[in-house]
């Protein structure tokens, strides 16, 4: 016997509007993508002929997309390794801070209300070999000039900087909320029975904001993986391809090289490539738990 | 266990859904129900109906900084006047990004009717079928043969046209005659040859006042001057077979010579600016403020150069030092009205007529005697041969104005296939730029071997089909 369906309906119409954007503009343009990449498109008689895998098995065998994924796994590399624990340690550091507290959220906050491409603009300005601001704060202390942007291995660090010394104010934000939601009796009572500071921030704090944590990283890997405007606004891909990433292969062929059947394999590519990682990612942290 | 089962359920059928509404959009590019018909077919060249009034859209508004706005909003109303059975919409385009832009709206089924498009761009346009066919409507045209040659050619393919001549450019060495003099540098002298260039461009290089040589363009568009070095040392990066396939040439004499020219530029001569992957505003600044003595231009940059503080007087123009082929060409570029192939044929009439009109030489006419009347310098090239922009001048040196009408003489298209191949000779260039040590002969050799495979041999076998 069919047990009968209660369905509550009021939440249903008010999500329903959320589910009608979400599936018309992230799922179709999703599916439309998948769809696309197995035919050589034609712009004037869509979809093109059906080729199936061919665009898969093409930019799989070029080293253009070998030589945009290096670059697009370095850069991943080193934000994880220079930025992504810098809103954590600051929020740890904040947390502390009784006095002014207000004051240093704000000043945290401040610089995420400026436009990206401003912010950009202003470092390649900085990184002018003839006269910009940090070759001539360098002079000072006898180092320099760098061509900032002129050498492979330095233009990669040079578009990761900016994130280093103007961090991630948001995820700052988010921490700290995370920490103040931590019961305080627990900590003062782990403080009477003698845990110094050190073990507090191992044994209570970052475990209580874990969850946090994980949800940061898996934004952080896909906005980083997927990173495209200020690269492009520094570099656009070069010197000689070095900062050419995934995105900016899939921008390039289907609005250059007008070949949108290879920009939707790459896309469908780098999906699932994302999709793995945070399945990977999601299943480690769930046996630690 | 049952959860599980139920989301599982609805994800599967919003994927179904999802693939659904892909499948049933598998084939709404066309924007109307007319199809993919040639404009020059019989009902394209008879003329819009009196009585029935044709819309179209055309992305020509110009820009709100555009001194010459005013003078197109007045010839948007005339043509309306005019023609009151054609109703045109003017779009503003972004000032960047502008193929971006119009390949977007192509996928999106919303292609304008008229659209100004590049030179270079037009080879790979006409092979994918966005531009329209227009050789009726063309060879109906009664002014037609008043175009210049060198500025159809770029709308023509096999003895089809594609496309309106919009206007037209041709490029040359502009220098700074004071940093010449200052150096004790005669320009006749200096731009003699590859050699003796870089040597003043050397001299011209003093770092204690900020200054350098030549603003060398190595950014994302390096091979668009780069080509020009490979002309004047004899060759091209590309030859067009005559059976219609690409070979590459990046490997050849001419095409080496030209990479080490650029090279010794850099490290030899150290007469370029330090960041040789600045962009091209960033090369003209530096030129607009004396701290670059010379920098390839174009011929209707003078304005721009002018309204950014540089003293016309003290603008130099010449036809690029010749390499070791002896020969200095300049390259013609510019931009082809191109239309949209599926518009219905009393629209892409209505956009002919329409396009004529804007290059009719009364308005060409009317914009050079309103830019003078404005104290604008013009684009002292024009795409049709009765329309003298040198009677349309005030102020503008003589020598200036003879020196470009010279270097048109011998103008030539960019490279065949370069809409295709441009990251791959960029790559090279960018490579030997940057690396003092590369050996120009093996970076244009692994160029080529890419490009080769990634892009000839395919292009090639579908020229064969």
């Amino acid at each position: 016997m069919l047990r009968k369906l209660n369905i509550r309906w009021v939440p249903v119409l008010f999500l329903l509007p959320s589910v009608i954007c979400y599936v018309m503009f992230k799922y179709y343009p999703l599916m439309n993508m998948a769809y696309i990449s197995f035919f050589d498109y034609s712009i004037v008689n869509p979809p093109g002929k059906f080729i199936g895998f061919a665009n898969y098995t093409e930019f799989l065998k070029s080293t253009t997309f070998w030589q945009a994924i290096s670059n697009t796994f370095i850069f991943f590399g080193l934000y994880l390794v220079l930025t992504f624990w810098i809103p954590i340690v600051q929020a740890l550091f904040l947390y502390d801070i009784r006095r002014g507290n207000a004051f240093f959220r704000f000043m945290y906050q401040l610089p995420t209300i400026m436009p990206l491409v401003g912010g950009v603009l202003v470092w390649k300005w900085m990184y002018n070999p003839d006269f910009g601001l940090l070759n001539y704060w360098l002079d000072f202390v006898g180092l320099g000039p760098y061509l900032w942007l002129n050498d492979a291995t330095m233009t990669k660090l040079a578009i990761v900087l900016p994130a280093v010394f103007a961090g991630n104010g948001i995820a700052l934000l988010l921490y700290y909320s995370a920490l103040k939601s931590i019961p305080t009796e627990i900590l003062e009572a782990a403080k009477m029975d003698g845990a110094g500071p050190w073990r507090r921030m191992w044994t209570m704090l970052l475990p209580n904001i874990k969850f946090i944590i994980v949800i940061q990283f898996v934004a952080f890997m896909s906005s980083v993986l997927l990173a495209y405007d200020h690269i492009y606004i520094m570099t656009q891909g070069g010197p000689a391809g070095s900062t050419t990433v995934v995105s900016m292969l899939v921008v390039n062929s289907a609005f250059q090289q007008s070949r949108f059947g290879i920009s939707g394999a790459v896309s469908v590519f780098m999906f699932i490539v994302i999709a793995l990682l945070t399945i990977i990612q999601n299943k480690i942290s769930a046996e630690k738990d | 266990m049952k959860k599980k089962a139920k989301l599982m359920a609805v994800l599967a059928l919003t994927l179904v859904v999802s693939l659904f509404m892909a499948a049933c959009s598998g084939n709404n590019g066309g924007n109307n129900g007319s199809g993919n018909k040639p404009a020059g077919g019989d009902s394209a060249s008879a003329p819009p109906a009196t009585d029935e009034v044709v819309e179209i859209v055309s992305w020509d508004m110009p820009q709100d900084g555009d001194p010459a706005k005013p003078y197109w909003e007045q010839v948007f109303k005339d043509f309306a006047e005019k023609y009151p059975n054609i109703k045109v919409e003017h779009v503003m385009q972004t000032l960047t990004k502008e193929r971006e832009q119009f390949m977007t709206a192509v996928v999106g089924g919303e292609q304008p009717d008229l659209y100004a498009n590049a030179f270079p761009d037009m080879e790979s346009y006409i092979d994918q079928g966005i531009t329209a066919d227009i050789t009726e409507l063309w060879n109906n045209y009664a002014e037609k043969d008043m175009f210049l040659p060198s500025a159809t050619q770029a709308a023509t393919r096999d003895g089809k046209i594609y496309g309106i001549p919009n206007f037209m450019y041709v490029t040359g060495l502009a220098y700074n005659k004071q940093m010449f003099a200052d150096a004790g540098l005669d320009p006749a002298e200096a731009l003699k040859n590859w050699e003796s260039f870089g040597e003043a461009a050397q001299k011209l290089t003093d770092a204690s006042k900020n200054q350098y040589g030549y603003a060398l363009l190595g950014m994302d568009w390096a091979d668009w001057f780069f080509e020009y070095y490979v002309w004047q040392a004899g060759g091209d990066l590309t030859e067009q077979q005559e059976d219609g396939t690409a070979k590459l040439t990046f490997t050849s004499e001419p095409a080496v010579q030209a990479l080490q020219y650029y090279k010794d530029l850099k490290f030899k001569y150290q007469a370029t600016q330090k960041n040789v992957v600045q962009s091209l505003d960033e090369n003209s600044n530096d030129f607009y403020q004396g701290r670059a003595a010379s920098m390839i231009a174009a011929s209707n940059w003078f304005g721009g150069m002018v309204s950014s503080g540089m003293d016309i007087e003290n603008i130099g123009f010449s036809v690029l030092p010749p390499g070791p082929g002896g020969t200095s060409p300049a390259q013609v570029g510019g931009a082809v009205w191109i239309f949209n192939p599926k518009a219905t044929p009393e629209k892409q009439q209505a956009a002919f007529t329409y396009a004529t009109y804007l290059m009719s030489k009364e308005v060409q006419d009317g914009l050079l005697q309103y830019q003078m009347d404005n104290g604008i310098f013009p684009n002292l090239l024009n795409v049709r041969s009765d329309v003298d922009a040198s009677q349309f001048v005030e102020g503008m040196p003589q020598e200036l104005i003879e020196n470009v009408q010279a270097a048109a003489g011998e103008g030539r298209l960019e490279y065949f296939l370069k809409a295709r191949l441009s990251p791959y000779v960029v790559k090279a260039v960018q490579e030997v730029l940057l690396d003092e040590k590369a050996d120009p002969m093996a970076v244009m050799q692994k160029a080529q071997d890419l490009a080769q495979r990634e892009v000839v041999d395919k292009y090639n076998q579908e020229v064969k089909k």
